[in-house]
């Protein structure tokens, strides 16, 4: 009996996964019966697994993913830089205005909405927040710490090396 | 037969070149062109000896509010024009650490920044930094010698 | 890999995000539930399914078609969930605040000490996963959560079946004694 349940016991896990073979799964399926040892030690695998995936699954269950999409939509966006020669085109490109219907009233409308909104233009629009604003932050190696004072007129980021390396 | 040549539409068509110079001078103060005035200060924090670089007396207060050092010497103040997506990099005069600025976004008076510090070509911060007029970001900590690295930022509006 | 999945992966090669976004739309709840599997946490997961398909998006030119493509993202997926999962400070946090809270009439899952308690087995386990060995921590998941086969872990972690197993068996073998007071069962 003790035999067999040492060699039962390798195979469980793999029956456990349902990796075994056939033959494998048989021979472990006439042992659990009249093993004790053995059962406890499926159901043992079995609560691990229960831990480890249900909160898994419960979190899926309930998510949405908002705006997941839009962000990764930005994160690629924001990895993208047009070259200098691009921006300066595409800032220069007055082509439409020299077409012959279109030049004339344009014109004439541009020189009117400047000189009306000038004044607009130089008139000093409010500033952001006081506050210098850390966007996002990332540290591969270190906790980061963010402090801002208001009285200081300053924003922190520190950097604290890891005393130990992870273990794991 | 209609007359050429006379008309005010003539006058104006004749005259394009003056009107979009003359649009681009009234419109130049409001384009905002893709640069930012920054400083940049490498600054060596330890507790071996006192004193305080006269030339950090304007960040002295900060400097003395936030942190319990003893000695603050500046290794390097820069001035750097910032252009749109041309990243700059600094390396600290010992050379084993380097920050690189770039300048990603450009609001009126709130630059974007993103300030990555490597440190024997890894990369141990990537932050992205909305600077304000009149206030100083400062990245600090990693050590450097017998103390650290603190580097302060602000731009110039 | 089936045709469609070839012409997608071809077009995102190519820089279409329409083509990135039917790969996402047909893996996103994988890449979520691995994350989670890391992380256990929601915002933490969030953060790293987006970064996976914005690292996906970057590096899909490096795809050669050696392997399955699922294989290709699901290492991708675990890389990033680790990296990530190193980067933060681990906080452990109970709350007993949950929202609407507790009816006489309500049933025994929703009493607050049966919720405190499966928190705390929920924080535990996180806690526990954290503590295996990285190559442990990934086949466990990619098995218990992802229920991959041994030879689909073999093709994603680029091992043999045999240290597979090997890993499964050990990384058992150490929730078992760290998470001892808290999972039923015995026997060694």
């Amino acid at each position: 009996m003790k035999d067999s349940c040492s060699s039962i016991s390798q195979l469980l896990e793999r029956y456990f996964d349902r990796q075994a073979t056939d033959e494998e799964r048989s021979l472990v399926e006439r042992h659990l019966p009249i093993c004790q040892t053995c059962h406890e030690r499926l159901t043992l695998l079995e609560e691990l697994r229960k831990a480890i995936k249900a909160p898994v699954d419960e979190a899926l269950k309930e998510e949405t993913f908002p705006w997941v999409w839009e962000k990764i939509e930005r994160g690629i966006r924001l990895g993208k830089k047009p070259s200098w020669q691009e921006s300066v085109r595409s800032w220069l490109d007055l082509s439409p205005l020299l077409r012959k219907k279109v030049w004339i009233p344009a014109v004439a409308t541009a020189i009117v909405l400047a000189l009306v909104a000038s004044p607009l233009l130089f008139k000093k629009t409010p500033s952001y927040s006081e506050r210098s604003v850390v966007e996002y932050l990332e540290s591969q190696d270190y906790n980061v710490m963010v402090y801002e004072s208001e009285k200081a007129k300053v924003t922190v980021i520190w950097l604290f090396e890891e005393l130990d390396p992870s273990t794991s | 037969m209609a007359l050429r040549g006379t008309g005010p539409l003539h006058l104006m068509k004749k005259n394009i070149p003056l009107i979009i110079l003359t649009l681009i001078l009234i419109l130049l103060p409001s384009i905002p062109f893709a640069q930012v005035q920054t400083r940049l200060r490498v600054i060596r924090a330890s507790n071996v000896g006192a004193g305080f670089d006269p030339v950090l007396t304007d960040v002295h207060s900060q400097l003395g509010s936030l942190f319990n050092f003893t000695s603050y010497r500046l290794l390097r103040d820069e001035s750097l024009s910032l252009s749109l997506n041309q990243p700059v990099s600094i390396s600290a005069r010992e050379g084993r650490i380097t920050i690189e600025i770039n300048l990603v976004k450009l609001q009126k008076s709130s630059p974007e920044l993103i300030i990555r510090v490597v440190r024997e070509e890894k990369e141990i911060l990537k932050t992205q930094v909305r600077l304000s007029p009149g206030r100083t970001v400062l990245i600090g900590g990693p050590k450097l010698r017998e103390g650290v690295i603190i580097y302060a930022i602000s731009a110039r509006f | 890999m089936n045709d469609r999945e070839v012409e997608l992966i071809s077009r995102c090669q190519q820089g279409d995000q329409d083509a990135l976004k039917e790969i996402f739309d047909q893996y996103h709840k994988k890449v979520y539930r691995i994350a989670y599997g890391v992380v256990r946490q929601r915002e933490d997961a969030l953060d790293v399914v987006q970064e996976v398909f914005i690292k996906l998006f970057r590096s899909i030119k490096n795809f050669k078609g050696k392997s399955a493509f699922y294989t290709y993202l699901y290492r991708l997926a675990m890389n990033t969930a680790i990296d990530h999962s190193r980067k933060k400070k681990k906080t452990t946090f109970l709350s007993l605040d949950e929202e609407g809270g507790f009816q006489p009439s309500d049933g025994y899952e929703k009493r607050p000490d049966h919720i405190a308690a499966q928190k705390e087995l929920e924080e535990k386990v996180r806690w526990a996963i954290d503590q295996l060995p990285q190559d442990q921590k990934a086949t466990l998941i990619y098995r218990e959560i992802e229920e991959l086969s041994y030879q689909e872990i073999s093709g994603a972690m680029g091992c043999s079946i045999g240290t597979v197993m090997s890993r499964l068996h050990y990384g058992r073998k150490k929730l078992k004694d760290l998470l001892k007071d808290m999972v039923k069962g015995g026997g060694g």
